[in-house]
């Protein structure tokens, strides 16, 4: 079996699959596929090794998923979901209403969620505007997630600037009936049942752009991470700040004061380093990397303090990172991968001890993920 | 090359239909006679046809999508009537992709 670890890098241009050495020193580029398209997201199936999936998202024929069976050599298209109301092709559109996403057409695709290693052909589909679909055939058919497409508040939900897009999808290894996702900028969500209900979850989150500072929704979360050793902690980023929560996200704490500018868009975290997530911090105007060099932010979450991993003169600069642009891997120590919208993408096969720039040029990044094989 | 008629090939007059070199990933290679009344039944008789067009030129509202360019008889209809385009006389279909994107 082909166990080679590999960066799966969606751009603005098409599918980059990276390979790499056992050492994670040396990495390979290609193949590359769907040129031309915008790659919101590609993961693979942990299930079932090889098997990857694409979120496509193409300016000229619309939203896409794809899958890879053969480690992105050759891909096929396969089910994409469509609005609820849409599959007559008569929905009730309404120009008129733009705070009726459920009355929109499908838009961009953002993420893919492979479910629970006992459902092996069920995976999520998070997508614009502001949609949730189960899969139980591997993509050839999607139901949708009424609790959420059809929830009763929904025409309260605003977008980000990246549109009504539902970002976020999290499993809780112990109970594939309790999930969570987030939304820009409506916040996190959590079920319990499977999908049926959810809840709004942003207590202690601020919203600085809203009259009400607190309110129950309207939080623009920008990505989440679950702790792998503890799934009732969770890290945020969110467009108003840094946050760690331990309680199933019931409450958030701020984390990024002490950083000053604590805004951003990526979180992760790694098997290998329980307690720690891993941000790359942005400045709030420029939404580039502030200081002047590339820089990646530990929060050490037993000790409650920061710590930055590179050098101030290592990679000068100024760069963007998206919301699914940092990813780690399953090994041990965990590696840290990169992406930045202006192509780069930096690597780290030991936690964030040593930093290297994958030597290729992509086009603009805007999401990293890795099919690892597993700690030995 | 005349693919097996759909629902309602009957209908309309018969049209050559080509397709760009893009479009042919979903659709057919070689030029495509389909008989219709509008161009809303001549791309519902397309998608019934070749399945994967389906939602590549409009989205699930009906709407052709935004650099899609539906010609007839070498006039653009896409940002005029649309899809409500009566094909009566026509001849000719072209079914390109604008010049877009950077």
């Amino acid at each position: 079996m082909d166990s080679r670890i590999r960066i799966l890098v969606g751009t603005r241009k098409g599918t980059y699959v990276v390979a790499g050495d056992s050492r994670r020193r040396r990495w390979t580029v290609g193949p590359v596929a769907h040129e031309g398209s915008e790659i919101y997201h590609v993961v693979a199936d942990p299930r079932r090794p090889g098997d990857l999936y694409a979120a496509v998202n193409s300016d000229f024929w619309g939203p896409m998923v794809q899958r890879s069976a053969n480690w992105g050599k050759t891909w096929k298209e396969i089910a994409t979901p469509l609005t609820p109301g849409g599959k007559d092709r008569k929905p009730e559109f309404n120009d008129s209403d733009p705070l009726s996403p459920v009355k929109r057409p499908l838009r961009n695709l953002w993420h893919i969620e492979p479910g629970p290693a006992d459902e092996p052909e069920t995976l999520y589909l998070g997508a614009d505007p502001h949609l949730l679909f189960r899969t139980q055939d591997r993509g050839a058919s999607w139901d949708p997630i009424d609790g959420i497409n059809q929830h009763p508040k929904r025409g309260e939900w605003s977008p980000g600037a990246g549109g009504h897009c539902l970002h976020t999808i999290l499993l809780d290894p112990r109970d594939a009936r309790r999930m969570y996702i987030g939304m820009s900028a409506v916040g996190t969500f959590r079920t319990e049942d499977g999908g049926r209900s959810w809840t709004p979850r942003n207590k202690g989150v601020i919203t600085p752009f809203l009259p009400e500072k607190y309110p129950e929704t309207g939080q623009c979360v920008h990505h989440v991470a679950i702790d792998p050793a503890d799934p009732d902690t969770f890290y945020r980023q969110d467009h108003a700040g840094m946050y760690v929560s331990h309680d199933r996200m019931d409450r958030w704490t701020r984390i990024g004061r002490p950083l000053g500018d604590d805004f951003g868009f990526c979180v992760a975290s790694a098997r290998a380093a329980p307690g720690r997530a891993f941000f790359v911090r942005l400045d709030g105007r420029a939404r580039v990397t502030g200081e002047g060099h590339f820089q990646v932010h530990e929060w050490d979450d037993t000790r409650r303090r920061w710590r930055k991993l590179l050098r101030p003169d290592a990679f000068p600069g100024h760069f963007g990172v998206q919301r699914e642009g940092i990813a780690t891997d399953e090994l041990d120590p965990p590696g840290i991968y990169v992406g930045t919208t202006t192509g780069q993408l930096f690597v780290s096969p030991n936690a964030g001890r040593t930093w290297q720039l994958v030597p290729f040029s992509f086009p603009g990044i805007h999401t990293v993920s890795v099919a690892s094989p597993a700690a030995k | 090359m005349t693919a097996p008629s759909g629902a309602r090939d009957s209908a309309g007059p018969s049209l050559e239909v080509h397709l760009d070199s893009w479009l042919r990933e979903f659709g057919p290679r070689q030029r495509e006679e389909v008989a219709a009344d509008t161009v809303e039944h001549l791309l519902d008789t397309l998608e019934s046809r070749y399945p994967r067009l389906k939602f590549k030129l409009r989205d699930e509202t009906g709407r052709l999508r935004r650099y899609v360019r539906v010609f007839v008889d070498g006039e653009d209809v896409s940002g005029t009537t649309g899809v409500g385009t009566p094909l009566a006389g026509a001849r000719t279909i072209d079914i390109l992709h604008s010049i877009a994107g950077g």
